[in-house]
This record gives C-alpha cells, sequence and structure tokens, in this order.
C-alpha cells in the first residue's frame, strides 16, 4: 500500500512537472504539434533545398558543416554544391556560417539568429507553428506580424508561397455551462462572433494550404536534424545498448540466484 | 608459464598486499545476507562515479574552457567528434543520474537509521560527498556557456553578495571579474576537472574505509556482529565477493538499462536534465524569461525564494544541507530501523519525503504567492523533521528488535 501511494505521488508529481506553464506559442495558443521524421530523406532533403533557398540568405547554421549535411542527407556532393551552394569560394568542410555582413543588425533592427539549434531552445513544435501563423498588419514595419511571436523582426519571406494571410473572424456556436451547444427556442444553434483566425486569401499564394504546410514540415524537420545530426543514429543505435543490457540483466540474475543457493 | 606467472605474482604479493587486500575487503569482508533493493544506491552510484570520470576525461581533450569557444566546442563534440555525442550524454545524463542515485542513498540511511553508532562516520564523509558533490555539478553546469549556465551561475555567485562584509568581494575573488566571463569558465573548469574530482575521490575512499571498519547495516538495524562463527564471522553475512558483488550486477544492470533508455531517447530528459534555453549560447545581454535550476538543486532553491531577504534565505538554503551532518546525534531512538520506530518517526520521515519532493517541484516552476506560501510550509516542514527528532524518536514506542537477521 505504501509503495502504491509512494508511486502515484511520485507520478503526479511528474505529471505536474510536464504540465506546461503559459503557452510558449503565445497569442498563437497550444503550438501545432511537430512529430520529426529524421529518416525521411526525402523530406530532410526538401526542407535543405527551402533552407538554403530561402533562410540561408539571413540565417547561418555555423555549427553544422557543407559536406556532413551533404552526406547525411544522401546528395552527391557534386550535385549538392552545383545546385544548392551559392557561393563558389566555399569548401566542402566549412561551416555554414551564412552569409551576412555584420552590420546586418542595422537593417533589421537585430542580427539575425544563428539557427542551428533553433529547435532545441524554441522547440520544434514552436518552430512548425511560428513559420505558419504570419498575419497581414499594416502597424508594423514589414506590414506583418506573427501569432507564435508577436513583434517579430523578421518579414515573412514565404509569403509568395503562403499567400497572403490575414486575421479573419467566424461564427462559432456559444457553448453552455455543462459543456453542449446552446440552442435557441427553434432548436438552432446560437453563434457568436469570434476573431483571432488564420486565414489565407484566395489566390494569393503559389502553393495550398495543404502544400504550404508540408513544406514548412520539411523545413522544420531539417532543422530538428541540424539541431542534433546524431539524433537518428542515437535512437537507432539506442535499441541495440538497451537490448544489450536487459540481456546483461538477464544473464547477472540467473548468475545470481544460482550462486544464491549457497547461503538460502 | 604458470609456474612463471605464479612466481612474479608471488613476488609482487610480497611486496605489495594483494592477498591480503583482496581478503579483507573482498573475499571475506562480510555483509548482512539480507538487505533489499535500497542497499543498492551506493554501488551505483559508484558505477556512475566511474562513469563521469571516464567520460569526463574525454570530454576535456576538445572541450576549449574560452569565453569565445566553449560553446561552439560542445557542438563540436555534438557535431564532429565521432561518438562525442555519446560521451557527451553520458556525462550529462550521469550528472543527473548521480544525485538521483545519491538521494535514495540518502533516503536510505534514514529510512534503515544507518547513521547511527557505530557509522556516524561514515555518513559524515557521505554528507561531505554531496556537499563536494553540489558545487562539481553546479561548476560543470557554467562549462557548456549556454544561456541557463550564464545566468544560473550569475544566481548563484550573487548568492555570496548576500554575505554582509565581505560579500562583495568575495563574489568578485570567485567570479574573477566584474561580471562572469571567460576567466570564470576556465577557473571553474579547473575547479570541475582536477580540483574538486580529487577531493570527491579522497572522500569516497574515506567513506568506504570506514565503511568497511565498521560494516554495513541492514534494513532491519540488527547488528550481525552479536553472532558470530568460531572464526569471528557474523552468522548472518555472506562474503562480499561473489555473492553481494553478483548481486550488486543484477542491480547495475537494471540500472544501466534505464540509463541506457535516457540517454539514448530522452537525453534532455523533457528539458530537466539539459535545459532547452542551455542550447543558445550565454548572452549577457538577454535574461531568459525563466531562470531555474537544475532539478536536483530544486528543493533548495525554492527555499532560498521563499524567504524574502537574500541572507535569510542563504542561511536557510545552506543550514538545510548542513542538517544532514548532525542526524547521527539528532536521533535519540534505540532501535535504527524505520520498521521497529514509533509512528512519530513514520509520520516524519513521510512527511519529510512529501516535502522535499514539493520543494523540488515548486524550484523548476515560476513563483506565485500560493506556491510561495507553500514553500514556506514545506520548509518549515523540511526543518521540523531534523529539529524535532530528538523528541520524538526519544518518546515514541519502539518495537523490539529481533536478535538475528
Amino acid at each position: 500500500m505504501k509503495r502504491i501511494i509512494l508511486t502515484s505521488l511520485l507520478f503526479f508529481c511528474f505529471a505536474e512537472l510536464n504540465a506546461a506553464e503559459g503557452g510558449p506559442c503565445k497569442d498563437y495558443g497550444e503550438c501545432d504539434q511537430f512529430k520529426p521524421a529524421l529518416n525521411d530523406i526525402a523530406s530532410l532533403q526538401s526542407g535543405a533545398s527551402v533552407f538554403l533557398n530561402y533562410c540561408y540568405g539571413c540565417h547561418s547554421l555555423k555549427f553544422s558543416r557543407w559536406n556532413r549535411v551533404a552526406a547525411d542527407l544522401e546528395i552527391p556532393e557534386s550535385l549538392f554544391f552545383e545546385n544548392l551552394v551559392f557561393d563558389s569560394t566555399i569548401k566542402p568542410g566549412d561551416l555554414m556560417v551564412g552569409s551576412m555582413p555584420s552590420d546586418s543588425a542595422n537593417w533589421f533592427g537585430v542580427e539575425p539568429p544563428d539557427l542551428t539549434l533553433v529547435t532545441r531552445y524554441k522547440g520544434d513544435d514552436w518552430v512548425y507553428s511560428y513559420l505558419r501563423a504570419y498575419y497581414e498588419d499594416s502597424s508594423k514595419v514589414y506590414g506583418v506580424n506573427n501569432l507564435v511571436y508577436p513583434g517579430t523582426a523578421m518579414p515573412n519571406v514565404l509569403e509568395k508561397l503562403q499567400g497572403n494571410q490575414i486575421l479573419s473572424c467566424k461564427d462559432v456556436p456559444v457553448l453552455a455551462s455543462n459543456g453542449g451547444e446552446k440552442r435557441d427556442e427553434y432548436g438552432n444553434t446560437i453563434t457568436k462572433q469570434k476573431c483571432g483566425y488564420l486565414k489565407v486569401k484566395d489566390g494569393t499564394g503559389e502553393l495550398s494550404k495543404e502544400e504550404f504546410d508540408s513544406m514548412i514540415y520539411d523545413l522544420t524537420n531539417f532543422l530538428v536534424y541540424v539541431g542534433e545530426p546524431a539524433r537518428a543514429d542515437r535512437e537507432r543505435i539506442g535499441w541495440y545498448v538497451v537490448f544489450f543490457f536487459i540481456i546483461f540483466t538477464a544473464l547477472s540474475a540467473l548468475l545470481y540466484r544460482e550462486y544464491a543457493k549457497d547461503y538460502h | 608459464m604458470s609456474e612463471m606467472a605464479s612466481k612474479v605474482f608471488n613476488w609482487v604479493n610480497t611486496r605489495l598486499p594483494i592477498v591480503n587486500t583482496f581478503e579483507r575487503h573482498l573475499s571475506k569482508h562480510p555483509v548482512p545476507k539480507k538487505v533489499n533493493f535500497w542497499y543498492l544506491f551506493g554501488a551505483l552510484a559508484s558505477v556512475v562515479l566511474i562513469i563521469q570520470i571516464v567520460t569526463g576525461i574525454w570530454l576535456i581533450m576538445p572541450y576549449s574552457n574560452t569565453e569565445e569557444g566553449a560553446f561552439a566546442s560542445i557542438e563540436y563534440i555534438m557535431r564532429d567528434v565521432d561518438y562525442g555525442w555519446v560521451i557527451r550524454y553520458m556525462h550529462t545524463t550521469g550528472a543527473s543520474m548521480f544525485f538521483a542515485v545519491v538521494y535514495m542513498h540518502m533516503f536510505r540511511g534514514l529510512l534503515y537509521g544507518s547513521y547511527q553508532k557505530p557509522r556516524e562516520l561514515v555518513w559524515i564523509f557521505g554528507c561531505t560527498i554531496y556537499l563536494v558533490m553540489m558545487a562539481e555539478g553546479f561548476l560543470g553546469y557554467v562549462l557548456p556557456y549556454g544561456q541557463m549556465s550564464y545566468w544560473g551561475a550569475q544566481v548563484i555567485i550573487s548568492l555570496f553578495g548576500a554575505i554582509p562584509y565581505i560579500g562583495e568581494s568575495l563574489e568578485l575573488w570567485v567570479r574573477g571579474d566584474y561580471y562572469i566571463s571567460g576567466i570564470t569558465v576556465s577557473r571553474f573548469f579547473a575547479l570541475h576537472v582536477v580540483a574538486l574530482p580529487l577531493v570527491l575521490i579522497a572522500l569516497v575512499f574515506l567513506h568506504l574505509v570506514a565503511l568497511h571498519e565498521v560494516g554495513a547495516g541492514n534494513p532491519e538495524g540488527v547488528d550481525i556482529e552479536k553472532h558470530v562463527d568460531d572464526d569471528g564471522v557474523p552468522l548472518d553475512s555472506i562474503p562480499f565477493f561473489p555473492y553481494k558483488v553478483l548481486n550488486a550486477l543484477v542491480g547495475i544492470g537494471v540500472f544501466m538499462t534505464v540509463f541506457a533508455i535516457i540517454m539514448f531517447f530522452f537525453p534532455e530528459g523533457g528539458g530537466y536534465f539539459i535545459e532547452m534555453a542551455n542550447f543558445q549560447e550565454a548572452n549577457p545581454l538577454v535574461t531568459p524569461e525563466h531562470i531555474a535550476p537544475v532539478w536536483y538543486y530544486a528543493p533548495y532553491y525554492t527555499m532560498l525564494r521563499a524567504i524574502p531577504d537574500p541572507l535569510g534565505g542563504l542561511i536557510i538554503m545552506g543550514a538545510a544541507v548542513a542538517i544532514f551532518f548532525v542526524v547521527p546525534w539528532l536521533d535519540q531512538s534505540k532501535v535504527a530501523s524505520i520498521r521497529y520506530k514509533g509512528i512519530y518517526s513514520k509520520i516524519a520521515i513521510a512527511l519529510f519525503g512529501i516535502s522535499f519532493l514539493t520543494l523540488g517541484y515548486l524550484g523548476t516552476v515560476s513563483v506565485t504567492e500560493t506556491r510561495k506560501l507553500i514553500s514556506i510550509i514545506c520548509t518549515v516542514m523540511y526543518f521540523a523533521f531534523f529539529l524535532l527528532m530528538p523528541i520524538y524518536t526519544k518518546f515514541e514506542k519502539t518495537l523490539e528488535v529481533p536478535e538475528r537477521l
């Protein structure tokens, strides 16, 4: 009984520990869940291509090396350097230090941060939500704002692909105190207007919503990879190590049982 | 050849006590034959100590102890050093597991009265090890020079500033600079990899020598020395080697399985073993939204925050650790084990456990008014366990301890 109480107490404590305090995604509400697929090489390749085409102009990956990315993403080095590296002075083993001059802080108010570890200090959910949470806001310098990161200094670089996203309002059912939908005397659902929904204006983007989401998925997936290039290896090797220790434990238990017969 | 080998062995053995030491501390060293899983954590702590030393040595090789290079060198280890990530995650997981194991080991001591006569010195060496470990853990946490390294160090070093008169100069002396800088990193590096490990190893040695002199305890609190055979060997004992070693091996197997699951699948421990903010390079100009210590300091951090006065908080925090040292003299009970102690001891230790866990939880979250109140209540409960011990252990009704194990 005591053990049950203790265990449940511990469990309770850890469940409490995991409870998030105030959302990291701010006005966006709960961050969208991101589940990385580090063995999906095609997704990583497309993510790398998006990054190098749209992000690398401003953001470095200064702890990562060009040839490591090419090798891990199974892109032949010649192909990689011909199509994705836009500076012929770069050598394969160089760090991806970016191409911004040092005075870039003057352009945006802040220096564009290095993104090697962004998914590790912000979280992959955050990155995935952030890149999809831009909306038009004429009060801002670049005409856009972000629900996940209000007042962000970064313009919406992917606007051409995504289209013009705006905050829109829609009618939502009014909920009664018991959780059900409130209805009027004729049985029609009572609704109220609620605002703050992200909506892309029809026909303004080159990609459909699904295509855009999938592109951001690949980009985030790539950033998760860059955050810890050994992660796929780690999770693969981990199974062998755990399996080894399970066998080790079983064998030592058998050996111990034999020896324990001496004094029992 | 075997004759040659035994000749060499004999030559060495007459000059170095190999057989003697082996017999005295392993093959003929008597340990209680019946203990429970709580008695495994000492062995596990030594396993983690070895892991920390070995991985530590390998981490020193590529690590750069400079302000500019520290953070990048950690990423270099994680990316460019072959299997560097294995070594680094072993070390970070090891740090957390060290504390987890030592907390269990200490709680075992409180449960079964392991500190009672004649094991007071074993307990005191143990408490000193814990104290040094806390310093060692803190110094190590600063080395990756991430945001939490920087701001955590800022908070901890500023504690010295709360000491009257000498506080500010002491703070400056510890940092070696007016703010945390490369000077601080390189001196913390020296202390973390040379000074404190030496002290730690010496203390562990003393802890074990003292333990082997008085013998290990057991969950019944029975003195096994009372009933011995003709050779003076306790009847309720078994030789440490091979029996106890094999027993520990099973425990080590289970422990290493858990260790491997954490380090290969959850190395950040949900942000509690490696905090997310520490993946961002130290930046003196940007304070993180929420500065939280790593989980193993959290209970003491909560006490510090619960007291509005910095000096008072520092004193309470210090006292909370220091009070462990005098436990052997606070416990006035005739029996050692919780199994034979009275109801008050049982309630007291349960409340102590709950308050410690609650304080730990509160140290990882932000402060609210309610949480502050709970922190104060738990701090009082924590100290009440120790300070009231002479009273409740003396006057409660205890059960008869059996003669044999």
